[in-house]
C-alpha cells in the first residue's frame, strides 16, 4: 500500500468531493456553452443582429476565465486530489484507460487553441470562418465529454469489463448511454444559466432580453431532460446500488436525491421566468440560482458516489483501495483472500518497526496501521469529526470494547456499504486494541 | 519488505496497456513541450513585471504585449503538463504516488499557487490605465506563484529520486507520518537548471516576435529593434548563465551513478554549447536569426529533457526498477483510438492555429485556408460518428443499451 494521507476530522475524500463538485460547473459550462454560442452567433448573421456580437464577446471571456482558469485548475486538482486520497483507484483507471485520458487530452489541446483563436478573432475575420471555429470548439468540447463520461460510468457499473479487462467492454457499460444523455442535458442547463449571467451584463435592454428568453429556453429544456435522463440512469443502476440508494440501504442518499430535485426544480422555475418574463434575470439572481444549481449537483454527485459503495471501482476495488476480485482477462487476482491468510501488516512497506513487536504497544501500533489503511478512507478518527467518525459510530452502536470491536470487524461482512475486513485473527486484534483506544 | 519489493508491488495489477517505450518517448515529448512554454511563461512574466516598471513606452508596450500572452501561455503549459502527469502515472507509478501522498498538501498547494499566478496574469492583463499600464503589483504576484508551483513540482519530482530515503522520511519510530505537510528533498541546482533557462528562451521568443512582426505597419522598427535585441542579449547572457548552473548540478549529482559519460547528457550539453554559438553570432542581427536559433532552442530543451529522463532511468536503476519490465498486457483497440485523433487532431489544431497566425502577421484575413478549416470541421463529427457507432455495436452486443 501507498503511505496514507491523513486529514483529521475530515478525511481525504470530502477533498475530492469538494474539488470534484466544483468542477462540475466549469467543465459543463465548457462543454455546453459554444453551442449556445454558436446558436446565437448564427441567429447573429441570419437575422443580421450585430448587437448580438456583444453578447459572444462577454459570454466567451467568461468562459475564458471560468472554464479555461479555474476549469482547467480544479479538473487537474480532481487529478492531484484523487492521487493522494486514492492512489491505488487513480492508477488501476490509468493502467486501463490511458488511451482514453489521451485522447481527451488531444481534444483539451483542440479546445484551448479553438478558444482563444475565436475569442481574439471576434469581428476580424471572415464571419463564416469564425462561426466555423466555434463549432469546431464546440465539438471538442462535447467529445472530451463523451470520453470522460465513459471512464466515469466505468466507476460505477464495470460491466463485462470485470471478465474481460476490455477497454470498450468497461467504456460502453451499462449506465454509459444515460449518464452522456444526463450530462448533455445538464451543460445546457448550465450554459443557459451562464447565458443569463452574460447578458445580464449588456447594456441595451433590448439585446439583454432577447438573449435571456432564448438562454431561458435552453435551460428550461436542458433542465427538464436532466431530471428525465436522471430517472433513466437509476433505473439502469447496478441492484447493489439501487438497494443502498433507494431501499433501506443507506437512508442519507435519498435525501441527497431529495436536495437534488427541490434544486433542479428551483432552477427550472427560474428558468420559465425567464422565458415569460425576461426582463426580471440577471446576473445577480442567475449567480444566486448557480448556487442553488450548485446544491443540485453536489447531491448528485454525493449520491453517485454514494451507490457506489463497498467500492470505488464497482465490483473490482473497495473503497480502501484493496482489489475485490479477479479479472481474469487482465490476469488481475483478488487480494481479499490472501491478506486474510499471510495478514494484512505484509502488504505494508512502511511499517514503524514498533508494529513488528508482540508487545501491547506494538498491537497498538500494528492495530492503527491497519485502521488507517482499512477504514481510513471513508471515516475520520476524531470524535469531533466533521465526516463519519469512527468512535463516534462505535459509541453510538455501543461498541467500544476491544471484545466488541473485533466481533464487530468480523461483522463487517455482513453490511452492503462496507468491504469486508482484510486480515487475520491476529490483524483484528490489533486493529480492535487500537479502535478501542480512540474510543476512550 | 525490501524497497525493490515494495516498488513491483505497488505496481498496478493490470500492468501497462502498451510498450513502456512508447509511452516513456510521449511523456518526454509531451514534457518537452511543456516546459518550453513554461518557460516561455516565467520568462515572459518577469519582462512583463520589469518592463512595467522601466516605464518608457516601447518597454510599456511590450509589457502589454507580454500580459497578454502570458494569460494563454498559463493555459497551455497548463494543458501541455496534463500529458506528462499521465504518462509518468504509467511508467513510473510507485514513484509518483508515493510522492505525492507523502507531500499532500504540497501538491494541493501547487494547485493552489497555480491560480494565484494565472488570476494574477489576467488581472494584470485585464485591468489596463490607458496612461500608466496594469498595476505592477500584479505581475509580480503572478510570478511568485509561477516561481512557487516551479518549486514545489520540482520537490515533488526529486522526491521520487531517492526511494531509498523515504522510510527515513515518514517513519519515524513507532509510528508513520501521515499528515502529508512534509517536502522533503530539493535541490537547488536542478531547480536553477529548470529556471534559468526561462530568461533564455523568452530572450529566443522576443527574438520570434522581433521578426514575426515586420510586416505590419503598425510596428515600428525601432520597437521591434528594441525587442529584438532584448531578446538576444538576455538569450545569450542567460544560455552563458546556464553552461554554469548545469555544470554545477552535474556536480552535484551523486557520483555512483556515473551519469557524466550519458550518451543522452553529452548530446543535450553537446547542443546546449551549439546554441550558445548560434548566440553569439546572432547578436548584430536578431530578427535574421530568430529563427535558426528557435530551433535551436527546441533540439537543445528536446535532448535535455531526454537527458533527464535518463537520468531517472538511472537513479531508478539503483534500486532495481526499469519501465521495461512492466507487466505487459497491450490494448491495440485504444492505442489506436489515440494514434487516430492524434493525428486528426493535429489538423484540426492546425486550422486556427494558421488563421491567427495569418492575422497576426499580416494584420488582415485575405488568403483564408477554407478548404483546411472545411476539413478540420469535419473531422470532429466524423469521430463522433465512428466511435457513437462503435459505442451502438459494443453495447447491442453486451446488452448495456437498453
Ligand atoms: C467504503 C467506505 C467505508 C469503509 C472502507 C469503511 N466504512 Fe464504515 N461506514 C461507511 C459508511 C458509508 C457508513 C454509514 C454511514 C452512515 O450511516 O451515515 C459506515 C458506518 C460504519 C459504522 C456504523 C455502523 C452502523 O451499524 O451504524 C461503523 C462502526 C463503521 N462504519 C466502522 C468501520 C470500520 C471499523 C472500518 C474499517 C475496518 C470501516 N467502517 C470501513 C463506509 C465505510
Ligand atoms: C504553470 C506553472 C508550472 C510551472 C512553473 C511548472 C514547472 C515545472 C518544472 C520546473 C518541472 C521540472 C521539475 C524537475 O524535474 O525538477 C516540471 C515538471 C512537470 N510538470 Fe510542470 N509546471 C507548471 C504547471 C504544471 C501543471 C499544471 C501540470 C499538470 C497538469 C504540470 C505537470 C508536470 C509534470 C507531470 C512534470 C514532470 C514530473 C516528473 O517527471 O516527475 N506542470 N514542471
Amino acid at each position: 500500500m501507498y503511505p496514507f494521507w491523513e486529514v483529521p476530522g475530515f478525511t481525504s475524500a470530502l477533498f475530492i468531493a469538494l474539488i470534484a463538485s466544483f468542477h462540475i460547473l466549469p467543465s459543463h459550462l465548457a462543454t455546453g456553452a459554444f453551442w449556445f454560442n454558436v446558436f446565437i452567433e448564427q441567429k447573429a448573421l441570419k437575422e443580421n443582429r450585430p448587437d448580438f456580437l456583444e453578447f459572444i464577446r462577454k459570454y466567451t471571456l467568461l468562459i475564458l476565465i471560468f472554464c479555461f482558469v479555474y476549469g482547467s485548475i480544479t479538473g487537474v486538482g480532481i487529478w492531484f486530489s484523487a492521487t493522494i486520497a486514492s492512489p491505488r483507484s487513480l492508477s488501476s483507471l490509468i493502467h486501463n484507460y490511458v488511451w482514453g485520458w489521451a485522447t481527451e487530452w488531444v481534444f483539451f489541446v483542440i479546445e484551448i487553441v479553438a478558444i482563444y483563436v475565436y475569442y481574439y478573432t471576434l469581428g476580424k475575420i471572415d464571419v463564416k470562418a469564425h462561426l466555423r471555429i466555434g463549432w469546431i470548439y464546440a465539438w471538442a468540447a462535447w467529445i472530451s465529454m463523451i470520453i470522460i463520461t465513459g471512464i466515469l460510468a466505468f466507476m460505477l457499473s464495470g460491466g463485462k469489463w470485470l471478465v474481460t479487462g476490455g477497454f470498450f467492454d468497461g467504456f460502453f457499460n451499462d449506465t454509459y448511454w444515460p449518464q452522456l444523455f444526463l450530462r448533455t442535458a445538464l451543460m445546457c442547463g448550465i450554459a443557459g444559466m451562464y447565458a443569463i449571467i452574460a447578458a445580464g451584463r449588456l447594456e441595451k435592454p433590448e439585446t439583454r432580453e432577447a438573449i435571456v428568453r432564448l438562454a431561458s429556453v435552453w435551460g428550461a429544456i436542458g433542465t427538464l431532460l436532466t431530471v428525465l435522463m436522471s430517472v433513466w440512469f437509476v433505473v439502469k443502476m447496478p441492484q447493489a446500488a439501487k438497494d443502498l440508494g433507494l431501499g433501506a440501504g443507506l437512508p442519507y442518499l435519498k435525501h441527497l436525491l431529495y436536495v437534488a430535485a427541490g434544486g433542479f426544480g428551483a432552477v427550472f422555475l427560474y428558468f420559465l421566468l425567464g422565458i415569460s418574463v425576461p426582463k426580471v434575470p440577471g446576473t445577480y439572481s442567475g449567480i444566486l440560482m448557480i448556487a442553488v444549481l450548485f446544491a443540485g449537483i453536489f447531491a448528485t454527485e454525493g449520491f453517485r458516489e454514494g451507490v457506489r459503495r463497498p467500492y470505488i471501482i464497482n465490483g473490482y476495488m473497495y473503497g480502501n483501495q484493496i482489489v475485490a476480485s479477479d479479472v481474469p482477462g487482465k490476469g488481475i487476482k483478488a487480494e481479499l483472500a490472501s491478506m486474510k491468510e499471510n495478514g494484512f501488516l505484509s502488504s505494508l512497506y512502511f511499517l514503524p518497526d514498533e508494529a513488528k513487536k508482540s508487545s501491547d504497544a506494538g498491537r497498538l501500533a500494528a492495530g492503527r496501521m491497519i485502521a488507517l489503511h482499512q477504514c481510513g478512507n471513508c471515516h475520520s478518527f476524531e470524535k469531533n469529526a466533521r465526516l463519519r467518525s469512527l468512535p463516534v459510530f462505535l459509541d453510538r452502536i455501543g461498541m467500544t470494547a476491544e471484545e466488541d470491536i473485533a466481533v464487530f470487524l468480523d461483522a463487517l461482512e455482513g453490511y452492503a456499504y462496507m468491504p469486508p475486513f482484510a486480515g487475520t485473527d491476529d490483524d483484528k486484534q490489533a486493529a480492535a486494541a487500537w479502535l478501542a483506544s480512540i474510543c476512550k | 519488505m525490501e524497497l525493490s519489493q515494495y516498488l513491483s508491488m505497488m505496481r498496478d495489477p493490470a500492468g501497462v496497456p502498451f510498450y513502456p517505450i512508447v509511452f516513456q518517448v510521449l511523456m518526454v515529448l509531451t514534457f518537452c513541450l511543456h516546459i518550453l512554454v513554461v518557460n516561455i511563461v516565467v520568462g515572459g512574466s518577469f519582462l512583463a513585471l520589469w518592463m512595467r516598471l522601466k516605464g518608457t513606452a516601447e518597454s510599456l508596450r511590450l509589457s502589454a504585449a507580454l500580459a497578454r500572452s502570458n494569460t494563454v501561455g498559463v493555459s497551455v503549459a497548463m494543458v501541455l503538463g496534463v500529458a506528462p502527469l499521465l504518462f509518468v502515472q504509467v511508467i513510473y507509478d510507485p514513484f509518483w504516488y508515493t510522492a505525492n501522498t507523502m507531500s499532500a498538501y504540497w501538491a494541493l498547494g501547487f494547485l493552489l499557487a497555480i491560480a494565484v499566478a494565472f488570476t494574477c496574469a489576467y488581472i494584470f492583463y485585464l485591468k489596463k490605465d490607458k496612461e500608466k499600464g496594469s498595476n505592477p503589483v500584479w505581475a509580480a504576484l503572478s510570478l511568485a506563484g509561477l516561481l512557487v508551483s516551479a518549486f514545489i513540482i520540482h520537490g515533488l519530482s526529486v522526491e521520487q529520486l531517492y526511494p531509498q530515503k523515504w522510510k527515513d522520511w515518514i517513519v519515524a519510530g513507532d509510528s508513520v507520518i501521515t499528515h502529508g505537510k512534509g517536502l522533503y528533498l530539493i535541490e537547488p541546482a536542478r531547480l536553477l537548471h529548470f529556471i534559468v533557462p526561462s530568461f533564455a528562451v523568452t530572450g529566443v521568443y522576443l527574438m520570434l516576435y522581433a521578426w514575426f512582426f515586420k510586416e505590419r505597419k503598425d510596428y515600428q522598427p525601432s520597437y521591434l529593434r528594441f525587442v529584438g535585441e532584448l531578446g538576444a542579449k538576455l538569450a545569450l547572457y542567460f544560455t552563458v548563465a546556464q553552461v554554469v548552473v548545469g555544470f554545477w548540478w552535474l556536480l552535484t549529482l551523486p557520483h555512483d551513478l556515473f551519469f557524466l559519460s550519458n550518451p543522452f547528457l553529452l548530446l543535450g550539453a553537446g547542443a546546449g554549447l551549439g546554441l550558445l554559438g548560434l548566440l553569439m553570432t546572432s547578436q548584430k542581427d536578431p530578427s535574421e536569426n530568430a529563427i535558426k536559433c528557435a530551433i535551436g532552442v527546441l533540439v537543445t530543451v528536446f535532448l535535455m529533457s531526454y537527458a533527464r529522463e535518463a537520468l531517472r532511468m538511472v537513479y531508478v536503476a539503483k534500486v532495481g526498477y526499469s519501465i521495461f519490465d512492466y507487466k505487459l498486457a497491450v490494448d491495440w483497440g485504444s492505442a489506436v483510438l489515440f494514434f487516430g485523433t492524434f493525428i486528426g487532431g493535429l489538423v484540426v489544431m492546425a486550422y486556427p492555429v494558421l488563421v491567427a497566425v495569418n492575422l497576426a502577421r499580416n494584420g488582415s484575413d485575405k488568403n483564408h485556408p477554407h478548404g483546411l478549416g472545411r476539413l478540420a470541421a469535419a473531422l470532429p463529427v466524423l469521430w463522433f460518428v465512428l466511435v457513437a457507432g462503435l459505442g451502438i455495436i459494443i453495447s447491442l452486443k453486451n446488452g448495456t443499451l437498453f
